[in-house]
């Protein structure tokens, strides 16, 4: 049995904002999460757009059009949900997050990791 | 009133965008709308990742290949049965591969913008016809530079094969407008 695509970095930013958003997830909110995932740095709307289609390819997401809104100027939006594959590469993806997390405190030291623990305390306060 | 792009504007994006991803990200796009500013900005980053990304999800490379392949080859046949000292020119073999590099780059295109919608019988003809169309674009194009053009009997006829066996490939095989069709 072949082993199923991993996600790449990016990849993984757009998983994680799909899943936070649940039913609210397409282009515009998508994009906004990325971007508060990626703080300080900027994402294009484009480079989210090809990811979701890369995703989707993947099987990681599904999508569907929901009904047009007045404020979109009657257009529907193509919303999007996490599929069994892609919950499963965002496990991984945070598995191995914690990997590498846990083999930093090792050399750099435990205290080096609460003072990373209070200043990302202090940024999501 | 809630602000909104010009007509114009959102008429010039409509045009660009391939029809697959049309509906969501002029609608994305709309929603952003602060500013014409913005609205250039976002369009300008969007578009060309729509796009490059829809032809990645409707090109086949095996059909590529072939469709490279019958392209060539009837440029070439068309040349041999009609001028043979067409050949005997060093640059044929390179001036034969325009009409051909031209042809792929409609074809990678027709099949971007082919709207998953609209399926009808004829589709794949009008797809070969319109792709064909790029190897005679790339022919008057070279007007300038006659060195480099492919005589014109051997343009009509190649052309011509091509146009046949292409629309066979295209209707023998899956029509690649029949895959996902998300944002690109």
């Amino acid at each position: 049995m072949s082993k199923p695509d991993s996600a790449g970095q990016f990849e993984q930013l757009v998983l994680a904002a799909i899943l936070s958003l649940r039913d609210n997830a397409y282009g515009v909110t998508i994009h906004a999460k990325v971007e508060e995932l990626v703080h300080p740095k900027s994402v294009s709307l484009g480079a989210v757009y090809v990811t979701l289609d890369r995703l989707e390819d993947k099987g990681f997401i599904s999508s569907w059009l929901s009904d047009p809104t007045p404020e979109r100027g009657g257009r529907a939006k193509r919303c999007y949900r996490l599929e069994a594959l892609g919950e499963r590469a965002l496990q991984e993806s945070a598995i191995t997050a914690r990997r590498v997390w846990e083999s930093i405190v090792r050399v750099w030291g435990k205290d080096w990791a609460r003072q990373w623990g209070k200043r990302w305390t202090s940024e999501a306060g | 009133m809630r602000a909104a792009p010009s007509k114009f504007a959102e008429a010039v994006v409509r045009l660009l965008l391939p029809p697959a991803a049309r509906e969501q990200v002029l609608g994305d796009l709309k929603e952003r709308y602060s500013s014409p500013r913005q609205y250039f900005h976002d369009a300008a980053s969007a578009v060309p990742c729509v796009i490059l990304s829809r032809i990645r999800r409707t090109t086949d490379p095996a059909v590529l290949m072939m469709e490279a392949l019958v392209l060539y080859m009837s440029f070439f046949a068309a040349a041999w049965y009609l001028d043979t000292s067409f050949l005997s020119d060093q640059n044929s073999l390179f001036r034969i591969a325009i009409p051909t590099a031209s042809a792929l780059l409609g074809f990678l295109l027709v099949d971007a913008y082919a709207d998953p919608a609209h399926r009808w019988v004829l589709k794949p003809i009008l797809q070969a016809a319109l792709g064909t169309g790029f190897a005679f674009l790339s022919q008057a194009t070279l007007a300038t530079n006659r060195a480099w053009q492919v005589p014109p009997q051997i343009m009509l006829t190649g052309g011509a094969m091509s146009l046949l066996l292409i629309s066979a490939i295209r209707m023998l095989l899956a029509a690649s407008d029949q895959r996902p069709t998300g944002t690109g």
